[in-house]
């Protein structure tokens, strides 16, 4: 705004008024937090959770589907109940949810809510088509060309499903969520982080062993290589921690964090049977919960100061 | 004001833009049920999902119109925001004390376009003075109030309209950024877009509302409600360009007449946000009337939250893939 060097447009600093008067609105917060709350943070749990389902099945299926298939054809209808039940809470975090289809009326590549909605529902397509035809299999009306056709044409949107999530949630004015530059990288990493392990908790379930080994050790890797996104992804939200919550609070929430990384780690290192797995897995999805859910609180979360009574 | 208006009034009034051929055809499928000639839930299902395709043709470009906010002239009278209610039959807040001097709407809303920001700037030593006002040493910077008429910026680059997912953001025929209530579905990324804190949703629709600049009162000639009550010319309406050229005469006549620190906020671009068509002449820095000081577009930064949001997706999938590669039998 002031970029201009002529004398007008420079930001004069005059002088400013001493003890005992007021800085007008200077320590109010100048943005207005959307009302997006817990629902927001199942939502982008559930979208991980059915995306990264579904692509990590279908690359698990594409590369090795002799191993892979018939876990894959378990994998495809529930993601397909877990998009759904996503869509359902989109939908109710509306203002209006009747006017939910507005959304499809344009298709605005700057816009991160309007790309995710076009994927989510093209995605759907696919999907729906792939989970159909696993389950019409399943009683013998096999139409395998058209199922891989529905995986193949599936990965695309569903990779888009995943993605946009964590630029919508940065791409804003929002304390805190306009600096987390690596909540897309984290979000996308976890999604199929999250896939991984329920493809794996389905072949344990399935007693598909083979897979199941396959699918632990790219778990652990997966749990490894997560690391660096939301490890980036704190160092940005940092400043932001400082100013809303007490050294105590952050260590709490810290070491609940690291906990559902290195148990779920720990475990799949001692051994790989089903109740291992399963703890492992309820731990990861209770983490990536609860980091999802101190993000979205960020910007409802009054300042340390405020709270305290040091601003008026 | 009054001859301003008179030359507004002599434009030709803009009707209401032409509908193309699938417009059209919609408009006749729809028509009986949106005027209650058909009833039903079959009719209902069918209107509400036909309805939001219907287009007009965007009308033709007029010159851009704006806002210029003299702060300086601003005596806090409030006419701007009772005149902004009342013109768009918008609901009272209430009688609420908000314990920041008198400002008791406390901030722009769905149901408070224009708000008249108070800031009252008095030394401990002079507050013993303040029965005398007309005293040389109240004049001093140190011992004044300062009022803004705050709205909606209608940015040119407006992180509202970039975010909006429905197309119910547009920025129309003047260059003013509006909101088609019959359009938006309440999503709030327009709200979370905002880097001013301008848009909300309301509760009793759950639609996001702002200030229209007065579509309707431009489209008929006529200058914003608001500008139009303002008795001090507070608030001047125009052509953009005009206004520029006005409010910089006007820091130069303040810089002259000995108040060095008055500057515009918002009437040229920066290097990390767009130029407004509401902006402002301001005295004291812009956190001081809750604006911030260096605004920021986000999407300035959506390419890269892209890449990074592929790149660790990619690099889970390249995991999964070399693992299965190299252990299946």
């Amino acid at each position: 705004m002031h970029a201009d060097s002529s004398p007008q447009h420079a930001v004069a600093k005059p002088p400013l008024p001493e003890t005992g008067s007021q800085s007008g609105y200077a320590n109010l917060p100048v943005t207005k937090a959307p009302g997006w709350h817990g629902i927001i943070a199942w939502d982008a749990l559930l979208n991980g959770m059915a995306t990264g389902l579904f692509l990590a099945a279908a690359v698990s299926e594409l590369a090795a589907p002799a191993v892979f298939m018939r876990v894959a054809k378990v994998a495809y209808p529930v993601a397909l109940v877990l998009l759904l039940v996503d869509l359902g809470l989109l939908v109710l975090d509306l203002g209006d949810p009747l006017r939910f289809h507005h959304m499809l009326r344009v298709f605005k590549p700057s816009s991160p809510m309007s790309l995710g909605t076009w994927c989510l529902t093209i995605f759907s397509l696919p999907l729906t088509a792939a989970a159909g035809l696993s389950l019409l299999a399943e009683v013998g009306w096999d139409f395998e060309w058209a199922r891989i056709t529905a995986v193949v044409v599936g990965l695309l949107p569903g990779f888009g499903s995943a993605a946009y999530k964590g630029v919508l949630l940065s791409t804003n004015a929002q304390p805190g969520w306009k600096d987390a530059r690596w909540l897309g990288g984290y979000l996308t990493n976890s999604a199929l982080l999250m896939g991984c392990a329920e493809l794996l908790v389905l072949s344990a379930l399935m007693g598909q062993t083979q897979a199941a080994a396959i699918l632990r050790t790219a778990f652990i890797v997966l749990l490894l290589l997560n690391v660096i996104p939301s490890g980036l992804l704190f160092a940005n939200l940092r400043p932001a921690h400082a100013l809303l919550y007490t050294r105590e609070q952050q260590w709490r929430v810290g070491v609940l964090i690291a906990a559902g990384a290195l148990i779920p780690l720990g475990l799949m290192l001692l051994k790989g049977d089903l109740l291992f797995i399963l703890v492992a897995v309820t731990f990861l999805l209770a983490e990536s919960w609860l980091i999802r859910f101190v993000y979205v609180k960020i910007p409802h979360t009054s300042p340390l100061e405020v709270r305290s009574g040091g601003i008026v | 004001m009054a001859s301003r208006e008179q030359e507004l009034s002599a434009l030709p009034p803009a009707s209401d833009p032409p509908r193309g051929r699938l417009s059209v055809m919609l408009g006749r499928l729809i028509d009986p049920f949106l005027r209650g000639e058909s009833r039903g839930l079959m009719s209902e299902v069918l209107g509400r999902l036909i309805y939001p395709f219907l287009r007009g043709e965007a009308p033709k470009p007029r010159p851009a119109t704006g806002f210029y906010t003299d702060t300086t002239v601003c005596i806090g009278c409030k006419a701007c925001e009772v005149a902004c209610k009342q013109w768009n039959q918008l609901p009272a807040d209430g009688f609420n004390w908000s314990g920041n001097s008198y400002d008791n709407t406390s901030e722009l809303s769905a149901t408070t376009w224009r708000h008249v920001k108070f800031i009252e700037q008095f030394s401990h030593e002079s507050s013993s003075n303040l029965a005398s006002l007309d005293t040389a040493s109240d004049e001093s910077p140190l011992n004044r109030w300062l009022m803004m008429s705050d709205n909606c910026k209608h940015c040119v680059a407006a992180p509202c309209h970039q975010a909006c997912p429905t197309g119910a953001i547009i920025q129309n025929e003047f260059e003013n950024i509006y909101i088609q209530a019959d359009i938006c579905n309440g999503c709030s990324c327009c709200i979370a877009a905002c880097p001013f804190g301008v848009i909300t949703r309301s509760d009793m629709g759950g639609h996001s509302h702002k200030c229209t600049l007065c579509y309707d009162r431009q489209r008929d000639g006529l200058e914003p409600a608001c500008a139009k009550a303002c008795p001090t010319q507070s608030i001047h309406f125009g052509p953009v360009e005009e206004l520029r050229e006005q409010a910089r005469e006007r820091v130069e006549q303040l810089h002259q007449r000995g108040v060095p620190q008055a500057y515009l906020y918002g009437d040229v671009p920066s290097e990390t946000y767009s130029e407004m068509h509401s902006f402002y002449l301001l005295v004291d820095r812009p956190s001081v009337y809750g604006l911030p000081d260096a605004p920021f577009n986000p999407w300035l930064h959506m390419m890269g939250d892209y890449v990074r949001s592929v790149a660790g997706g990619l690099a889970a999938i390249a995991v999964l893939l070399v693992v299965v590669f190299l252990l299946k039998p």
